[in-house]
C-alpha cells in the first residue's frame, strides 16, 4: 500500500473569531499533485502554512511521512515557495540560492545553485541583486529557492503569479518532472486550467471549508470551474 | 555550524552592501556623546570623570538598540523570517548568527565611538585600549545575545521599535553594572579587578544559553 506522504486530520485554524480553516482532511501518496482552489480568504495559504509548520494548527494535526509538523525532519522535506520570495534583495541571485543550500546542508552548494541558475534561466543574471529583478524573475529565483535541498514535499502557493507565458509553461513542465519523480505537491492557485492540467486531484475551498473534492488525472476542467465559481458566489 | 556561518555571512555581506544599520548606529552614539559633551559643566571635569564609563555605556547601549531594532527588519522583507523558520536545523545556531553579526557590527560602532569619546572628555584611552576592548567586547556579548532573542520576539509587534527596550532595558541591568564597573577601574586605575568580570561572565553565559534555547520557539507565529 502507498502510505501517505501527507496526512491531516481535522485541521482548523483560528484568528480570534475567524475560522480560517476548519475541517480539513488530507491523505497525498507520493507523486501526488493536489491543486487547492478557492476565492481570495478562503483558507488556501492559511493551509499551506500549516502544512509547512509555519502556523500552528487550532485543532487537528499534520505529519510529513509519519513525521509531525514542525519538528526539524518534517522541515527537511518541505520546500515552500511563498506569496513572499523569501529572498534578500541586497544578494546576488547565485549569493541567494548558495546561502539557502548552506542553509540546508546541501552537499555542493555551488554546483546545485549554478543548476538551479541554469534550470530557471537565470545563469545570465546571476550575478545581480534579487532586489533589481522584475517579479517574474524573482518568483523564478524563489522557486529555484524552494527546490535547493531536493525536497519530497512542495508546497506553492500562486506560484504563476508574475511569471510570464515562457517560466510558467516551464515551471507547468517542472511541476510534471516533480510528480515523474515522485515528489509530493501542493498547489495553491487561481490559474484553474493549469491546476487541472497538472495535479491529478483538487480541492476548492470556501470561507475555510472544503466545497468540493476531485480526484483522477486528467481532471476535468469544467468540473473543477463549477466548483470554483460556486466558491466565489457562495462567498461573495 | 553551517548555519551559524551561513547566517553570519550573509548578515554581514547584506550590511557591507548597504551600510544603513552601521551608519544609523554610528551617528547615533556620535550624537550621545556630542550632547553629554556640551550638556555636561565643563568647569567640573574632573567631578565628571566618575560618570564618564556610564555616559560611554550610555551611548553603546543606546546605538545596540538601534541595531538590534533594525537586525530583524531585514528579514520581514519578502517574508524571509519565515524561510528562516523553515531551515532544518537547530534554530539555536539562527540566533548565533545572528548574535554574533550583531556583536561584530557593534564592535565596529563601539572603537568609533571609544575615539570620539576620548576626544570630547579627554580621556587617555590609548593606555588601556586592549583590555578595555576586552571588556566592552564582553559587555557587548551580553548585550547582544539577549538582545538578539529579544529584538526576534518584537519584530513582528505592532509597537517593535518602543517593544524592544522596554523588553530588554531591565534585563541589561547586570551587564550594565559588570560593564560600566569593570570600565571604571580601567580608565581610574589601568586594571580591572575579577568581579566585575566574573559578573559579565556568569550573565552572558545564562543569556547565551537561555536566548540559544529559546529561539527555538520565537520564530513560530
Amino acid at each position: 500500500m502507498n502510505a501517505p506522504v501527507i496526512e491531516a486530520r481535522g485541521l482548523e485554524k483560528r484568528f480570534g473569531p475567524v475560522v480560517a480553516l476548519a475541517g480539513v482532511d488530507l491523505d497525498l501518496p507520493r507523486g501526488c499533485v493536489l491543486a487547492v482552489v478557492g476565492p481570495n480568504g478562503a483558507g488556501k495559504t492559511t493551509l499551506l502554512r500549516l502544512l509547512a509548520g509555519l502556523a500552528r494548527p487550532t485543532r487537528g494535526w499534520v505529519r510529513l511521512e509519519g513525521v509531525a509538523r514542525g519538528r526539524r525532519e518534517a522541515r527537511r522535506r518541505i520546500g515552500f515557495i511563498g506569496h513572499a520570495t523569501f529572498l534578500y534583495p541586497a544578494l546576488t541571485a547565485r549569493e541567494n540560492l548558495l546561502f539557502a543550500a548552506r542553509l540546508y546542508g546541501v552537499s555542493d552548494p555551488a554546483g546545485r545553485a549554478e543548476a538551479l541558475l541554469a534550470r530557471q534561466g537565470l545563469a545570465q543574471v546571476a550575478d545581480q541583486p534579487a532586489g533589481s529583478f522584475s517579479r517574474g524573475m524573482a518568483q523564478r529565483l524563489a522557486i529555484a529557492r524552494g527546490l535547493v535541498h531536493d525536497p519530497q514535499v512542495v508546497l506553492l502557493d500562486e506560484p504563476f503569479t508574475g511569471l510570464d507565458r515562457p517560466a510558467a509553461d516551464r515551471l507547468d513542465a517542472q511541476l510534471r518532472n516533480l510528480r515523474t519523480e515522485g515528489r509530493t505537491c501542493v498547489l495553491a492557485t487561481h490559474d484553474l486550467a493549469r491546476a487541472a492540467a497538472v495535479a491529478d486531484r483538487a480541492l476548492v475551498l470556501s470561507r475555510g471549508r472544503v466545497a468540493h473534492a476531485a480526484e483522477g488525472a486528467p481532471l476535468v476542467g469544467e468540473t473543477l470551474e463549477r466548483a470554483y465559481l460556486a466558491a466565489v458566489d457562495g462567498s461573495a | 555550524m553551517s548555519v551559524f556561518l551561513a547566517i553570519l555571512w550573509k548578515d554581514l555581506v547584506t550590511e557591507w552592501r548597504s551600510r544603513d544599520r552601521v551608519i544609523a548606529m554610528g551617528l547615533f552614539a556620535l550624537l550621545v556623546v556630542v550632547v553629554f559633551h556640551f550638556a555636561l559643566p565643563e568647569a567640573g571635569a574632573d567631578r565628571l570623570r566618575p560618570a564618564l564609563p556610564g555616559l560611554l555605556w550610555v551611548a553603546y547601549v543606546f546605538a545596540a538598540m538601534l541595531g538590534l531594532n533594525r537586525a530583524f527588519a531585514v528579514e520581514l522583507e519578502n517574508d524571509a523570517l519565515a524561510g528562516l523558520a523553515l531551515v532544518p536545523a537547530d534554530r539555536g545556531w539562527i540566533f548565533l548568527g545572528k548574535a554574533a553579526a550583531n556583536w561584530i557590527l557593534l564592535g565596529v560602532v563601539q572603537a568609533a565611538t571609544a575615539v570620539a569619546f576620548a576626544l570630547a572628555f579627554d580621556v587617555r584611552l590609548a593606555a588601556v585600549a586592549v583590555p578595555l576592548s576586552g571588556v566592552v567586547a564582553l559587555g557587548s556579548l551580553g548585550l547582544c545575545s539577549i538582545g538578539t532573542l529579544f529584538a526576534a520576539i518584537s519584530v513582528r509587534t505592532q509597537y517593535r521599535e518602543v517593544m524592544l527596550p522596554l523588553l530588554l532595558l531591565p534585563l541589561l541591568v547586570p551587564v550594565l553594572l559588570g560593564a560600566v564597573d569593570a570600565t571604571a577601574q580601567l580608565l581610574d586605575e589601568g586594571r580591572v579587578s575579577f568581579a566585575p568580570l566574573q559578573l559579565l561572565l556568569v550573565t552572558n553565559a545564562v543569556f547565551l544559553i537561555v536566548s540559544f534555547v529559546g529561539f527555538e520557539y520565537v520564530l513560530d507565529e
